[in-house]
């Protein structure tokens, strides 16, 4: 009986435990998150921190171009094969274009290229951040009276915040060629029918959606992987586990605000279709 | 208010300094004053605090308890923003050198001149490279990358960064170890050219008494989060205090000795003659 209590004590001690972390942790990740979009601000403005920025594009941006250029082409592809059948036995086949390129305008594109990102992109961050800060690289960019966050996150919060709608705008394009090359040459669909159903069906108001998702993606990004990466424990463990939670962090995160995007656009969306009629 | 005009000359100082990490109490109520243009040894057993008290100088690390006064003013409650400009004026050598393994050798030293001068002429950049590498016997490697260079030089090229900017007090945390005697003492002399010309005052983390007897004006002993000693080469020596003599002497005590037989005889593995 004693021993039971001493559990249940020690059980709610635990469960307090886990609260007051959970709540310092998320307090700590607000603080980081603030300070780093205040300080990619302020590094807008300051040309002396341009080359780092541009270094940064270079290896977030320009160095992803393939993988989502790859990636976009497979969703196009594939959304081709699996629709097709449903559609031929409806006998709207030549539909494929639109059901092919709004998912890839308006989901797919967008939210795989950012999940390639998390990998690719967030990984390396993490990983580099994490290796600075058990290396007390960082502390030496403090102790020589430097903000790390403005030298290290600013330009990686930039780089990432504007590159990630260009990267998806590469990913769309490949996904609508992907799914052209299987629908017409491959399916046999015809190609006039193709285009202006897919012309008719995908509104500017879409691919501007899903490319505006790229700054909130991109944003993600690089707030998650540069707070797990200074946030790191020792050792090269606490690098590896960091970089998992950088990504897991990063891709449910993706998720969740791609959920709260959607939910908002189309109120947007709906507000603005009478005006659209009148225009 | 009476202890600072007494200590008009102090430029640091600790009020009843005092660092947990959690359970663990790692400094324990430490007051010090550290004068102006003079350099003052640190040493104690490895894992006693020597790296912790130092980082709180220049408030890497922030006190569980106590303040941190610099040229009289309390600076352990600024804000980073504010620290920047009082760490501008101190130079710090990390244990472990902390050199920015992505950047060069070149780049490394002008970091932080880069962070806090405007300068543009890049032939003057170039010149204060290579001055500052030369002062540590390292011209000549402005193009390497931290990853090419062997412990000590790497440790040599921190202490240069750390120097770069002419700073008003430099830390060093361990700067002799890895390096072989003459290097060592090369950097001691370093170390009393500074104070010398400059009047720079110095802190210095160390195992080395020799060191610690060469450079130091005043020698603290740290132990269990206490300051055991204060005083300068002749207080060491004549010191009485069994820990003391062990210490400047390097012999273990008989206790440590017991352990060491132990451990070995509890080694047995099976199937091992
Ligand atoms: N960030 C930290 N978190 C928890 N404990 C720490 C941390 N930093 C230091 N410590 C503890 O503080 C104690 C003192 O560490 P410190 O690095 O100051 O030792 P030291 O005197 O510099 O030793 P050495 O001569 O080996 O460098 C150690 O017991 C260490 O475990
Ligand atoms: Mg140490």
């Amino acid at each position: 009986m004693a021993e039971l209590k001493q559990q249940k004590g020690s059980m709610v001690e635990q469960l307090g435990g886990a609260t007051v972390r959970m709540v310092g942790n998320c307090g700590r990740f607000s603080r980081f998150q603030a300070d780093s979009l205040v300080a990619s601000f302020a590094a807008c403005f300051r040309p002396a921190t341009y080359p780092l920025i541009w270094n940064q594009m270079l290896a977030i941006g320009v160095r992803s171009v393939p993988v989502v250029m790859i990636t976009g082409a497979f969703v196009g592809m594939v959304l081709a094969i699996q629709a097709y059948d449903q559609l031929a036995g409806l006998g709207i086949e030549e539909h494929l274009g639109v059901l092919i390129n709004l998912s890839v305008v308006k989901e797919l594109g967008p939210v795989l290229a950012a999940v390639m990102l998390a990998g690719r992109v967030g990984g390396a961050l993490t990983a580099e951040l994490g290796t600075m800060n058990v290396t007390e690289q960082i502390l030496a960019v403090r102790s020589m009276g430097t903000d790390p966050i403005r030298y290290l996150v600013a330009p990686r919060l930039i780089a990432c915040l504007f590159l990630t709608p260009f990267l998806i705008i590469y990913a769309d394009f490949l996904g609508m060629i992907g799914g052209y090359l299987i629908s017409v040459p491959y399916l046999g669909i015809n190609s006039r029918a193709y285009w202006s159903l897919s012309a008719a069906g995908v509104e500017m108001f879409d691919i501007t959606v899903g490319i505006a998702k790229g700054f909130f993606f991109g944003a993600a990004i690089a707030g998650v992987s540069c707070y797990k990466g200074f946030h790191c424990k020792e050792g090269a463990q606490g690098v590896g586990e960091a970089c998992t939670e950088a990504f897991v962090g990063s891709f449910i995160i993706i998720l969740a605000i791609d959920f709260v995007l959607v939910v908002v656009f189309k109120a947007i969306y709906a507000s603005i279709w009478p005006i659209k009629i009148l225009l | 208010m009476q202890e600072q005009v007494k200590n008009g000359d102090g430029i640091i100082e600790l009020k009843g300094l005092t660092k947990r990490f959690g359970e663990i109490v790692v400094l324990n109520d430490i007051s010090l004053t550290f004068e102006k243009g003079k350099t003052t040894v640190i040493i104690g057993p490895s894992g006693c605090g020597k790296t912790v008290l130092i980082k709180h100088i220049i408030v890497l690390l922030r006190p569980s308890s106590g303040e941190i006064y610099f040229h009289n003013q309390r600076i352990d409650n600024l804000d980073e923003r504010e620290l920047g400009k009082v760490r501008a004026q101190m130079g710090f050598l990390f244990q472990g050198g902390a050199l920015f393994d992505s950047l060069t050798v070149y780049e490394n030293i002008l970091f932080p001149v880069k962070q806090h001068t405007q300068t543009k002429d890049t032939r003057k950049l170039d010149e204060i490279v290579k001055m500052k590498l030369a002062m540590v016997g390292m011209d000549g490697f402005q193009n390497y990358y931290p990853a090419r260079l062997s412990g000590g030089q790497k440790k040599r090229v921190a202490l240069a960064r750390a120097v770069a900017l002419n700073p008003e007090v430099i830390l060093y945390d361990e700067p002799t170890t890895g390096l072989d005697p003459i290097r060592a003492d090369i950097i001691n002399e370093l170390i009393l050219k500074t104070q010398k010309e400059l009047g720079v005052t110095s802190i210095v983390v160390t195992h080395d008494m020799n060191s610690a007897y060469k450079i130091g004006d005043r020698i603290i002993m740290l132990h269990n989060g206490k300051i055991l000693i204060d005083g300068n080469a002749e207080t060491f020596k004549n010191s009485t205090l069994p820990i003391v003599q062990g210490f400047i002497r390097g012999k273990v005590s008989e206790k440590d000795l017991k352990s060491l037989q132990v451990s070995f005889e509890d080694i047995k593995i099976d199937g091992i003659q």
